[in-house]
């Protein structure tokens, strides 16, 4: 309690036992990043890759870029989940089931279909401010939700997401856009190339800027009221939460594809170990978030090679079962 | 749906049976005589030379306009700009996908004729008018998109303009295959924005490399899972850049489903050009065909598409071409 007060106005630590956590992830991480980079349709031997400069240079072009872009993926939708988490106050959302995702299609869809020449960059501006705008609604809607029901936040996202998603499928099939609305609908690396993920690195960006007020947003999970009292700038922790959740997924959406359960299950899990303080586990929630898609890449290289599954499609059957197994399971405490 | 294609079935034998027996009233009044066609569903016989027809499969809008058969109400956008005139003809009857029922319903068409896309329709359609599935599809393509033509040709009496299309196709196939002829293996790749899947001798396209004795590019693998699913047969298997790589075709036979359906902000070309394709052989010796994917692609198994496709082919294969 002390550490965590002490902590609030400037750049805590986190505590002895966090320490250790976040090394053991990073360094399976790290693991898992090796391994990453040796699958492939090439397959030649770790030591060929290396010595070989023709393989040397598709780990460069293809390999690394791939696994750096499912880390940064997984890494900064965990976050996003968890901020979401926390600001809701509720266990049960994520960008997937508030209606940010499906807020950022309508905006990709509308810069198609109005300027379809704008560059990548432009038409991921607009996904942006779509997103921004649907999680705002969805706070509005959030707190008219009794506290008392708990499981009608998610509800409610899911039927706001869903009545979001109508809207946008009813615009893409008048503008015969429906399969080109499919292509953004399922995550997936199999594009991803040195040059074409470098968008992630900004949502990497925006991940470590949400670790710096770790603290703030710690305190604003106790509650609006609550962290009033502690002297919390509640409306900034909120307004810069909601800009990092939206900027992420559209980032995300724009540059991959939508990845389901990523910001649902993984804060879940952490948090059953290591609690709600963002200090000691933001950290972790990134690393598992990114370790665990990453798994779910490789498995999608794996098991149909030469040719892929969408990682999304992979992460969205694995984290389901994983969901299904914790909301069945009681927390341990609380 | 069984049941119901068994019924016409034996409706049709029964028909053909009692043929004989009615040859007399048949040949007197000859706008009523029926002629065979075989569709998806079997074989049909249908009173020959409809006046009013609705078209909703692509594929179908094409050939029949190769024998200039006026088409009465078509779906509202083809994607296809060779049928332009067709398109400003015929009435809308909604899309692809999903046709107007209400708008068919209205026209009165004497026949319809579905197919590919529009396929799961027919049985509902059947209720309008007389339906035709003409779906193109499996392994024998281009013997099914030829039976097609001549069964168009039957029906609207146009034989003779049928027999001409169906040499004149012969002749480019023929033409088209000395001109693949030991040139090397081919990859035959779609791209769709940014990403990429590939097509089989059993997919979709794979009847370029059947009826061209086009070797295909693959990799080496102990089971070849491709072409055992319905997806891989529609769209493709989703591949990486480092599979293009390490198949290595001698040429890049490439598909921009983007740009067909009416989508080009971002071209197959800027998609492919990688450091891992422009390795390849069929890239470094500049052997890339980039195919009318509006024709391949929207219009597959029409005869105008098919002989546009095989031309684009032979000329991408040409020396110095």
């Amino acid at each position: 309690m002390a550490e965590a007060t002490g902590s609030i106005s400037g750049l805590g630590r986190p505590g002895r036992s966090a320490r250790g956590a976040i090394c053991l992830c990073l360094f399976v991480l790290m693991l898992l990043a090796g391994l990453s980079c040796v699958i492939g349709v090439n397959q030649t031997s770790p030591l060929a890759l290396l010595q070989d400069p023709e393989a040397a240079q598709l780990l460069l072009i293809s390999r690394i870029p791939r696994t750096l872009a499912v880390i940064l993926t997984g890494a900064t939708m965990a976050v996003a989940g968890v901020i979401m988490q926390l600001l809701v106050r509720n266990r049960f959302v994520e960008p997937g089931t508030t209606g940010t995702n499906e807020a950022a299609m309508l905006g990709l869809l509308g810069a198609t279909l109005l300027a379809p020449a704008l560059p990548i960059f432009t038409k991921m501006l607009c996904a942006a401010v779509a997103a921004l705008l649907g999680t705002l609604v969805f706070l509005a809607l959030a707190r008219r939700i009794p506290p008392q029901q708990p499981l009608l936040v998610p509800l409610v996202g899911l039927v706001y997401g869903g009545i979001l998603a109508a809207a946008a499928g009813f615009i893409a099939f008048q503008a015969d856009l429906l399969q080109y609305l499919a292509i953004w609908m399922s995550g997936e690396f199999s594009g991803v190339l040195s040059g074409r993920y470098e968008l992630l690195w900004l949502a990497g960006l925006l991940a470590g800027l949400a670790y710096l007020v770790a603290d703030q947003f710690t305190i604003a999970g106790l509650g609006e009221m609550a962290s009033r009292g502690l002297g919390l700038r509640y409306g900034q922790v909120l307004g810069f939460g909601v800009v990092v959740v939206s900027l992420v997924s559209a980032l995300v959406i724009v540059t991959v594809g939508v990845l389901p359960f990523v910001g649902l299950v993984v804060p879940n899990l952490v948090s059953r170990i290591m609690g709600d303080n963002l200090r000691d586990s933001l950290p972790v929630v990134a690393a598992t978030g990114a370790g665990l898609l990453l798994i779910c890449d490789m498995l999608g290289r794996l098991l149909r090679a030469p040719y892929e599954i969408p990682a999304g499609t992979v992460f969205g059957l694995f984290g389901a079962a994983l969901f299904l197994v914790m909301l069945l399971r009681r927390p341990a405490h609380g | 749906m069984a049941k119901w294609t068994r019924l016409q079935l034996a409706a049709a034998l029964m028909l053909g049976l009692a043929g004989p027996a009615m040859a007399d009233q048949t040949t007197t009044e000859t706008d009523r005589a029926t002629v065979p066609v075989m569709t998806a569903l079997g074989r049909r016989e249908l009173p020959a030379q409809p006046q009013k027809i609705v078209v909703l499969d692509i594929a179908a809008v094409d050939t029949l306009a190769a024998l200039e058969v006026p088409i009465a109400g078509l779906p509202s956008r083809l994607y296809v700009d060779y049928l332009d005139k067709q398109q400003a003809e015929a009435a809308p009857m909604g899309t692809l996908f999903e046709p107007d029922f209400e708008a068919i319903a209205g026209l009165a068409p004497d026949l319809i004729v579905a197919g590919g896309r529009s396929s799961r329709q027919v049985e509902a359609l059947s209720e309008i008018a007389p339906t035709i599935d003409m779906t193109i599809w499996g392994a024998s393509h281009v013997d099914l998109a030829l039976s097609r033509l001549r069964s168009y040709g039957a029906l609207m009496g146009r034989g003779e303009a049928a027999t001409a299309l169906e040499t004149a196709f012969l002749a480019k196939l023929e033409a088209t295959r000395a001109a693949v002829d030991g040139r090397g293996r081919a990859l035959i790749v779609m791209t769709n924005g940014p990403k990429v899947t590939t097509y089989g001798a059993q997919s979709r396209f794979g009847w370029l490399h059947d009826a061209l004795n086009l070797p295909e590019a693959v990799i080496e693998q102990p089971e070849a899972p491709s072409g055992d699913a319905a997806e891989a047969a529609t769209h493709g298997e989703a591949i990486s850049f480092e599979y293009i790589a390490q198949a290595n075709p001698d040429w890049l036979i490439v598909i921009d489903r983007a740009s067909a359906i009416g989508q080009d902000n971002q071209a197959a070309a800027a998609t492919l050009d990688n450091a891992l394709v422009t390795g390849t052989e069929a890239w470094k010796k500049g052997q890339v065909i980039y195919l009318d994917s509006a024709a391949i692609y929207i219009a597959g198994g029409g005869i105008q598409a098919m002989t546009a496709t095989l031309e684009q082919i032979r000329a991408g294969f040409a020396p110095g071409g």
